[in-house]
């Protein structure tokens, strides 16, 4: 037998249960040594105790409490994809469908853009022909709707006033959008942390 | 840390997030990660994982259900507000309970209601620097913490973590409540490998003396 006695660490080392090269000595000593298993059968009883300790339950409105105090923001790119996610599908055949359609649509565009390309004359009679369309069906619905809202003598003066006033014009639009859709959102978030 | 969720997770059309159920079952990393992406549901299923351990540790560091109550409320406010800062090497749990010790720690340290080592400090290296720096608990403040034990906690050993130094009771309630390893707790705690070891030998001999009268 080894007459020297465990050291404190030594006794920690079998309390933690380590196992390892240097421990299978210090167990053939406390096997043989009453003091020593005395000793380390004292510190069991301290973490027999402390691991037998209960956890103990907080309020049950504690995570409503936390959840008041804490905003919850969605990122730009997470409500993105989230919405284009709502769109799609739920069902395993819908999507499959959706998927047969897109691509569908994509290769006929792919085979049109091609075709088109290998004809640039008629492409680019074509592209002249379908902006002016366009173009003129923009102008005469933006000058009716003008009409129609500002009255004709409000659309005399923006004609009257030239570049400077459309600009300003147009600037005061985005202005208010620009207002109105902050606004919502910061009303949206709000009601959502209320709720 | 941004792990996408599993495949195959049954999942809410509405707000594209795992039932609850599945949630339960998502590692902390993915919870995470989903709470970072705005979900409440994330949010509060790391409360549901944690509450009680994080009350556990700050309430026997404290000893006053109510004002153990608020810090723990603290603790989750100060987590989930910042969750951004949160480093994925670690363990979230190792994280979380960093914040909670030091929420408790530094409520003590404000109120000075910090027991002492009948040991005295942990830092002494010499018998007469421990005689030095040990310093006996006044029979005011004595009777009032076992006042407040017999009426919160009850048991001995409660008692006995009760009158540990904090920096002792941190370490003994993470290794054997929480059973956290010698390295996680030296990481949670910012101490040294050694400096835990010590201290939670020191505890467990404290404890050892403090409960042999009920053994007697």
């Amino acid at each position: 037998m080894n007459h020297r006695h465990l050291l404190p660490n030594e006794i920690d080392l079998l309390v933690d249960g380590e196992a390892g090269f240097g421990v299978a000595p210090l167990r053939a000593h406390v096997a043989e040594c009453d003091e020593c298993r005395a000793r380390l059968d004292d510190a069991r009883i301290v973490v027999d105790a402390l691991e037998a300790l209960p956890h103990f339950a907080p309020d049950s409105r504690l995570a409503d409490r936390v959840m008041a105090q804490v905003p919850v923001f969605v990122p730009a790119h997470v409500a993105a994809r989230d919405s284009v996610t709502r769109w799609l599908p739920q069902s395993g055949p819908a999507r499959a469908a959706a998927a047969v359609i897109g691509t569908s649509i994509a290769g006929l565009l792919t085979v049109a853009m091609i075709w088109l390309a290998s004809r640039g004359d008629a492409a680019i009679f074509a592209t002249s022909l379908f902006a002016d369309r366009v173009q003129s069906l923009v102008m005469g619905t933006a000058r009716d709707l003008a009409f129609s809202l500002l009255g004709d003598s409000a659309v005399a003066a923006i004609q009257a006033s030239g570049m400077l006033g459309v600009t300003l014009l147009v600037l005061g639009f985005l202005g208010t959008a620009v207002g109105t859709i902050l606004g919502l959102r910061r009303l949206a978030t709000a009601s959502s942390r209320r709720g | 840390m941004r792990a996408a969720p599993r495949a195959g997770l049954a999942r809410d059309p509405l707000d594209q997030m795992p039932h609850a159920l599945d949630l339960a079952n998502l590692p902390d990393a993915d919870v995470v990660a989903l709470a970072l992406e705005g979900r409440e549901a994330a949010h509060r299923e790391l409360i549901r994982r944690y509450e009680r351990p994080v009350f556990s540790l700050v309430f026997r560091m404290v000893r006053d259900r109510e004002l153990a109550e608020d810090l723990t409320q603290d603790t989750f406010i100060k987590v989930l507000s910042h969750l951004d800062r949160y480093r994925s090497e670690f363990k979230f749990s190792s994280w979380l309970f960093k914040i909670a010790n030091n929420v408790a720690i530094d409520h003590l340290r404000r109120r000075q209601l910090d027991t002492v080592s009948m040991d005295g400090s942990p830092h002494a290296t010499t018998p007469d620097a421990v005689m030095a720096s040990a310093i006996e608990l006044s029979d005011r403040s004595e009777s009032a913490l076992e006042e407040m034990e017999a009426k919160e906690l009850g048991s001995a050993i409660e008692q006995a973590i009760a009158r540990l130094r904090p920096e002792y009771r941190s370490c003994i309630l993470l290794r054997h409540v929480e059973g956290r390893s010698y390295e996680e707790i030296a990481t949670t705690l910012d101490l040294p490998l050694g400096t835990v070891k010590t201290y939670i030998h020191r505890a467990r001999h404290e404890l050892r003396r403090a409960l042999e009268h009920t053994r007697e």
